[in-house]
């Protein structure tokens, strides 16, 4: 059982890049894979992979990298790097959750992040060019990552 | 020769949302104390003028991932009581219970993951998962059983899609509600095991003694509504006349309002607040966890704000299985509400505090102008206070445990700084 889970807010700019990539995802993945979207909040984090062997995360990046860079993380080859761990919106957020799931036993045995680098994290809706681009590229990447069954 | 030190970090984590606070001193005595917020454009004002009164709770709802429900509230009390509508009865059981179970998450997220490892000389709850995972594992089905009361009756955990002016899209069945109740009695015997946790926590020496300001909801402990605010110093004024009473001034270290009373200074909202003005209208089982810890009625230290917090965690969960006993089905869903033009005013007790909405529609109920007063923003000259007064009596601290109990500190008002604010750092300097 696998789950696809969109993280962002949808009124701080580049932020709302996990939900646009699940809200691409829904309808055209498997009927077993659920498609949640998500806040950040780790609790809400830890209840949405439970009972999930495999879970497939995409949130917004602040790493100072250029915008619209993706980068594919597995969690269980150790915490998310710091550059990354820290650029949530979220303080509580993706890396705290992975790291007390990780203490708790409550980690899919296959958890993937993608991480796609924001432009901006200002209020105000819509997605910058960039990051609408990595976005595609990325629910593309998880329709073939599901497809392969890896 | 005066040597000069400075200590810095770029972020306080475990704060919900991002600011900053700089604390400078001079040959040990504090000179400075400074808040500094990085408040987003008042963007969410702006955006809402022009819309649709009814599109006010959802868009609140947006302002905070932890308390959509207090914005929720704020905004469908201020369009009903500019439009004469009262929504009572089983509409307003819901309302209530859904307001418990943002209480219950967002206290057990404060009090576990946020301000216990402070206490515990945990470096966060990551840490705590690892020391006590049985305290974690408490607290992540203490909050999942909040989440599931906001589920059910809210119709979504994080941002609740049901809300509406004058009442909900769609009721929740008895036998629907009553399924929480199982869950909810764990959480009540739970939450009582908090109160016993957290009070025998070791406090840092504070006394502090602002005016309280909290909600009056007439007989009842507050929190969905209240029609007046009331103050430990005899504020007692019908929400109407907030801004008659507050004033909001920009100050030069802070691109964020601070709040102040006209004529009388720094106040406190909050849990400490509510408990020290309405402390006899708690439920029976949280007056009583709170007398068998020895809980003071008028909590002077700010950093015993977690026991308040804890019992309040109590009241929320006795305060939902009460309302889930007593609900009944409502034959309307909601209450027709034909707009008016004019000021509208809502208040309700968000987890940290009083928030405030007003609104001014034209008689086509299109929002002309709008302002929200969060909890955070009433707190800072308070939390400013508490650290001058916190550092200028433990300056012989070293720098690192200086630094460390100023975070926790600012922790004490459970800050929301998302709702106000950027990114959040500390700065201790010494010269």
């Amino acid at each position: 059982m696998t789950c696809v889970i969109g993280v962002g807010n949808e009124l701080r700019g580049d932020d709302a890049v996990g939900l646009a990539v699940v809200r691409a995802l829904s309808g055209t993945v498997p009927e077993d894979v659920a498609v949640v979207e998500c806040e950040g909040e780790p609790v809400s984090l830890l209840s949405a992979w439970e009972g999930h062997a495999r879970a497939i995360v995409v949130d917004a990046t602040q790493s100072g990298s250029e915008a619209g860079t993706i980068r594919r993380i597995v969690a269980q080859d150790g915490p998310l790097p710091p550059s990354l761990a820290g650029s949530s919106t979220h303080l509580l957020g993706l890396a705290d959750a992975i790291e007390l799931a990780r203490a708790l036993h409550r980690l899919p045995e296959v958890t993937v992040v993608y991480g796609i680098e924001g432009a901006s994290f200002d209020t105000g809706t819509g997605l910058s060019a960039p990051v609408a681009a990595a976005a595609e590229r990325v629910a593309a990447a998880i329709r073939h990552e599901l497809e392969d069954g890896r | 020769m005066s040597e000069t030190k400075t200590i810095r970090t770029d972020y306080l984590a475990r704060v919900e949302g991002e600011g900053g606070m700089v604390v400078r001193m001079r040959d040990g005595e504090v000179t400075e104390v400074k808040l500094r917020i990085y408040e987003p454009p008042r963007f969410f004002e702006a955006f809402l003028r022009g819309r649709l009164f009814t599109e006010a709770p959802d868009i609140t709802a947006r302002i905070c991932g932890i308390c959509p429900v207090a914005y929720q509230m704020a905004a469908c009390l201020a369009m009903e009581s500019l439009c004469g509508v009262e929504v009572d009865g089983q509409l307003r059981t819901l309302r209530r219970l859904l307001y418990c179970g943002e209480w219950i998450e967002s206290h057990t997220l404060h009090v576990y993951m946020l301000h216990a490892p402070d206490f515990l000389g945990v470096a966060s709850a990551v840490e705590l998962a690892q020391t006590s995972p049985e305290l974690v594992e408490r607290a992540l089905r203490l909050k999942k059983i909040g989440n599931e009361v906001m589920r059910v009756v809210g119709g979504r955990e994080v941002h609740p899609i049901n809300v509406r002016v004058g009442g909900w899209y769609k009721t929740p069945s008895k036998t629907q509600l009553e399924a929480l109740v199982p869950d909810l009695e764990w959480a009540l015997e739970q939450s009582k095991e908090t109160v016993r946790l957290v009070a025998t926590l070791d406090f840092p020496k504070l006394e502090m003694d602002p005016e309280l300001v909290a909600l009056d909801a007439g007989g009842e402990y507050p929190i969905d509504h209240g029609e007046r605010l009331i103050s430990s110093r005899g504020l007692d004024i019908p929400i109407a006349e907030f801004y008659d009473h507050v004033v909001e001034e920009h100050v030069e270290h802070s691109n964020a309002l601070h709040a102040r009373l006209r004529e009388r200074g720094s106040y406190l909202v909050g849990p400490c607040a509510r408990y020290a003005l309405h402390r006899e209208l708690l439920s029976p089982q949280a007056r009583a966890a709170a007398d068998e810890v020895g809980l003071e009625p008028l909590v002077r230290n700010p950093f015993r704000s977690i026991v308040v917090r804890a019992v309040e965690l109590v009241h929320a969960c006795e305060e939902a299985l009460r309302l889930i006993a007593a609900y009944e089905e409502p034959a309307a869903p909601a209450i027709e509400v034909t707009p008016r033009a004019g000021w509208g005013h809502g208040a309700s007790e968000a987890p940290r505090g009083v928030l405030y909405h007003r609104y001014r529609l034209d008689d086509a109920g299109t929002i002309l102008d709008a302002k929200i007063v969060p909890p955070t923003s009433q707190n800072q000259k308070s939390i400013e206070e508490d650290l001058f007064a916190f550092v200028s009596t433990h300056a012989s601290l070293p720098d690192e445990e200086l630094r460390l109990r100023c975070e926790q500190a600012i922790r004490n008002y459970d800050p929301c700084i998302s709702c106000a604010t950027h990114f959040l750092t500390l700065d201790v300097e010494r010269t």
